[in-house]
């Protein structure tokens, strides 16, 4: 949910330690940046700091796992540290010394059964994230078109989706008030076809085309699709996890 | 005696039960799950080198969710 509102640009400013200027990490740079917050990459590697700072970002070129390093990076300043490197090791050094000084921290694991380890006994580290899985939620939206696309896993069973209203829904030329999802669903913003995505007011009418964000357990999931997308949408796209 | 140090890749996210199962082999007398490339490390303590292999090649190995194993014998 946190995640959530501060890709939205609710939370103010933040400062941000990326340990990595791959293609994880800078691009998760580069997220940020956009949106306005201090962005410090840590790359042990010269010609990768280099290219990050061609493309204007603060790079302090070392290990990532040295607290020297993480010093000379801001950590006692940042919110949080993102260890993205392709090295658990790195990964997780980092967030040990990011937590000691204070800073929420996320992991980037490798492979996706040690989720579950990690979510068990790191204590140093807040969040996980498995990039993989990310992208093949991306390419299975693409692949299918559709009317349902997945915006983010927010935990093992938890999934934020946004869904088109279609001609056929059940929904259809209903209220936002009137709208009675499964227990385990929220919408938690609200679009018409050709506007932004907002904060719900109840009154407005649901219409084809409209688009609702939905954070929903997987359990579920098929339940809200078949309201929402109606029967059409709901052969066609399947499971997202 | 014999002290080595098997270091366990897993492919499972039952950490709990690798640990448990890999404690409860002959010769094994300590098993901490780890952070990093590998998931679990285990200590080995038995008489003669060739039953280091018998606990990681022939017991560890054989546990479901066990991908590989790496042993280091101690040399002091």
């Amino acid at each position: 949910m946190q995640t959530f509102f501060k890709w939205r640009g609710v939370a103010p400013d933040m400062r941000f330690v990326i340990i990595g200027a791959g293609r994880v990490g800078l691009r998760t740079a580069r997220v940020l940046s956009e949106e306005g917050h201090d962005v410090v990459i840590v790359e042990r590697d010269a010609a990768k700091s280099e290219r990050a700072r061609g493309q204007g970002y603060e790079v302090v070129e070392g290990d990532g796992s040295r607290e020297e390093i993480l010093e000379e990076a801001g950590i006692d300043g940042a919110d949080a540290l993102g260890a993205l490197t392709g090295d658990l090791n790195v990964n997780f050094a980092a967030c040990m010394i990011g937590k000691h000084r204070g800073a929420r921290t996320v992991l980037r694991i490798d492979e996706d059964y040690r989720e579950e380890i990690y979510r068990k006994y790191a204590a140093e580290v807040d969040e996980i994230v498995y990039p993989e899985r990310l992208g093949a939620i991306g390419a299975k939206n693409a692949l299918l078109g559709g009317d349902i696309r997945a915006i983010a896993d927010i935990a093992q069973h938890l999934q934020v989706v946004e869904l088109t209203i279609s001609e056929t829904a059940p929904i259809r030329g209903y209220s936002i008030s009137e709208l009675q999802l499964p227990a385990d669903a929220t919408v938690l913003a609200f679009g018409k076809s050709d506007g932004a995505l907002e904060i719900p007011s109840p009154d407005e009418s649901l219409e084809n085309g409209d688009r609702l964000v939905v954070l929903a357990d997987f359990g579920v999931l098929d339940d809200v699709r078949q309201l929402v997308v109606g029967e059409a949408g709901r052969a066609a796209a399947g499971g997202v996890n | 005696m014999v002290t080595a140090y098997v270091m366990v890749k897993a492919n499972t996210g039952a950490a709990d039960r690798l640990r448990e199962e890999i404690s409860g082999i002959e010769g094994v007398v300590d098993t901490h799950i780890v952070a990093g490339d590998v998931d679990l490390i285990a200590k080995v303590e038995v008489d003669t080198p060739g039953k280091v292999k018998d606990v990681s090649a022939t017991s560890i190995q054989a546990i479901d969710g066990v991908e590989d194993t790496r042993t280091y014998i101690a040399m002091d």
